[in-house]
């Protein structure tokens, strides 16, 4: 069973040789094969080329184009410094106020930078490896891509200080995203993550005015391009869990903060949960006998479709035999 | 307008609301100190509480926050004026490598809520502008945050440093951040750890000039 049909299987509910491993692989993979850091985020064929090599040597079941949260950000115009061998830094807010939101251009994803190499990356994954594994795009979700504009603490009173404006934002950043999704899905993604960390900072109230309308639609649109949508946010989400639910998302990420068997009911139904072990204390920290409990812990919690993960990126210099471990576990666990 | 009225409005974040009743008290008598620690602080502890028990989130902590900063603002020219210290002086930072400052702005607005001079290094602080902040502003305790497991290693670098330069004893320092715990504070050497904004306040009173 490749690691396509074992993630369609799964999806399904359906018997499966071990339940697939969706770990978020970024920083790790450049580090792994020992190219500086930069070029990762820079050129979609170091991307590839690692993440296919961090797939094969631990068993991963996603082939990933994720990689930071500024290629948006870059192509909207920001600054944003990519260091020799650290991650990419956006220390300055492109929209410093809501006077320049007329100036905000939507970018075309094809004539971009840094979206159009996530493109190329798609469609090298495709040609390398597409009958293999599933392909999964990235975008911003749109709350995440307004706080990546105009800062998080701005964006945390903009909720109460200037609602209407910032649905204006946001309704530019979900256009942005649509295209940069589509784009991807047209490139050969099977199926599109997207990262709303920042909205878990936000109480069901809001969460249900600035995030979750935005991310549904977003959501339809992959769906409406064919593919299935992955909804990542990190942090503690159990407030929101019953409003995540109704996103459309297929697949839900849980990050380790929650409970994870009361986030399989709470989806039951409607998405696969993935999730959710300590990415840190558990992946990076831990010994290998403390991820295989920690791994088995969350099948024993999780249904049918459930799928594994820690609760957010595999940590830079996590163990290599503690990712390996996580594969182990998966495969020897017992009551699948 | 009564105190406890003041305090639901910091409560609920209403700043012009704060500073016209903070004008009030102080036209009704009120000692510019009774004002900070029976309204300002003790709504902000109420800020504090509820945000730990999930009862509120990151925007309504923040705009509380600011409705206090707007009643402070209201008594700063009379705090100088009468010449009223400060609890001491507080140097406050994310670490090098770091831009998360939620948090650290958080730690830092309640300080300043209970009456400490505050500064902020900001975000991405070099160990040695930690030092340099230490030597000329000659603070009580410096407070270190991160929210990164790479980052946090940081902290032990400006324990090393202060300790280098000979003046880890005359300064407290304090780490808090969503990966640090007691443990790590206690291992790397740290004088205290605080695991919220409003715990923060209670440890760092115990080094009150
Ligand atoms: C001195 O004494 C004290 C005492 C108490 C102190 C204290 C000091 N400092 C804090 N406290 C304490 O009091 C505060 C209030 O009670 C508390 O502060 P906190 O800061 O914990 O809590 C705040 C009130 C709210 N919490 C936050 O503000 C953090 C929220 C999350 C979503 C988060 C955000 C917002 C951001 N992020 Co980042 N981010 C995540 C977070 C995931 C999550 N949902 O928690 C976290 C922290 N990020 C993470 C990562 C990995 C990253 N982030 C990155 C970037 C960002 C943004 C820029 C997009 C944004 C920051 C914006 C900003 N201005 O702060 C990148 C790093 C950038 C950098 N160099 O710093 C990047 C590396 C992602 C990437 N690959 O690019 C993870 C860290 C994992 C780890 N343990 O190492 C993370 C937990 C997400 C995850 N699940 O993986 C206490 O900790």
């Amino acid at each position: 069973m490749n690691s396509k049909e074992r993630l369609t299987r799964r999806l399904a509910g359906k018997p499966v040789d071990r339940a697939p491993n969706c770990n978020l692989i970024m920083a790790f993979a450049p580090l792994y094969i020992g190219k500086p850091q930069s070029q990762f985020y820079l050129d979609y064929k170091v991307l590839v080329e690692s993440n296919l090599r961090v797939a094969k040597d631990f068993d991963l079941d996603i082939l990933g184009a994720i990689s930071d949260p500024f290629r948006e950000v870059f192509d909207f115009g920001g600054k944003v410094e990519f260091p020799e061998d650290d991650i990419p830094l956006c220390s300055d807010n492109l929209l410093k106020s809501y006077e320049d939101l007329p100036k905000l251009q939507i970018f075309d994803p094809y004539r971009s930078t840094r979206m159009q190499d996530r493109i190329q990356g798609i469609e090298l994954y495709k040609r390398e490896a597409g009958s293999e594994y599933p392909i999964m795009g990235w975008v911003e979700a749109p709350f995440a891509e307004a706080v990546d504009l105009r800062g998080m603490n701005e964006i945390m009173l903009d909720v109460y200080d200037h609602p209407e404006k910032l649905h204006q934002l946001l309704e530019i950043c979900l256009e942005a995203e649509i295209r940069s999704a589509v784009a991807q899905i047209k490139a050969g993604a099977d199926l599109i993550g997207m990262g709303d960390a920042a909205a878990s900072l936000l109480g069901p109230d809001l969460f249900g005015a600035f995030a979750l309308p935005y991310e549904q639609r977003l959501i339809a649109a992959v769906h409406e391009a064919g593919a299935l949508a992955r909804l990542h946010i990190c942090g503690n989400t159990t407030a929101i869990l019953n409003l995540m639910k109704l996103s459309g998302a297929d697949i839900i990420d849980v990050d380790w903060k929650v409970n994870f068997k009361l986030a399989c009911e709470t989806y039951r139904g409607y998405a696969a949960a993935c999730g959710n072990f300590d990415p840190v204390a558990v992946v990076q920290q831990g010994t290998p006998a403390r991820i295989r409990e920690a791994v088995w812990k969350c099948l024993d919690a999780g249904d049918a479709n459930t799928l594994i993960m820690a609760g957010c990126e595999i940590p830079l210099s996590t163990p290599h035999e503690n990712l390996k471990a996580i594969a182990e576990a998966l495969r020897d666990y017992p009551r699948y | 307008m009564r105190a406890n009225e003041i305090k639901d409005l910091i409560i609920k974040g209403d700043a012009a609301g704060t500073a016209w009743g903070v004008e009030e008290m102080l036209a009704a008598g009120l000692a510019v100190d009774d004002i900070i620690q029976g309204i300002l602080v003790s709504a902000m502890n109420v800020v504090g509480e509820r945000f730990r028990e999930g009862q509120i989130f990151v925007p309504e902590m923040l705009i509380a926050a600011r409705a206090m900063k707007a009643g402070l603002k209201i008594l700063e020219p009379l705090i100088l004026q009468a010449g009223r210290k400060y609890l001491g002086k507080v140097v406050i930072g994310t670490v090098k490598g770091d831009l998360h400052d939620i948090g650290k702005n958080l730690v830092g607005t309640m300080l300043q809520g209970a009456g400490w001079d505050v500064v902020d290094l900001g975000v991405d602080v070099a160990p040695e502008k930690f030092l340099k902040a230490v030597k000329e502003q000659k603070p009580a305790a410096i407070g270190l945050s991160a929210l990164l497991s790479t980052t946090m290693g940081s902290m032990k670098t400006v324990l090393g440093l202060l300790e280098q330069e000979g003046l880890r004893s005359q300064v407290k320092v304090l780490v808090g951040g969503a990966p640090v715990s007691e443990k790590y504070a206690t291992e790397i050497g740290a004088d205290g750890y605080a695991p919220d904004a409003g715990t923060a306040v209670h440890v760092f009173a115990r080094y009150a000039s």
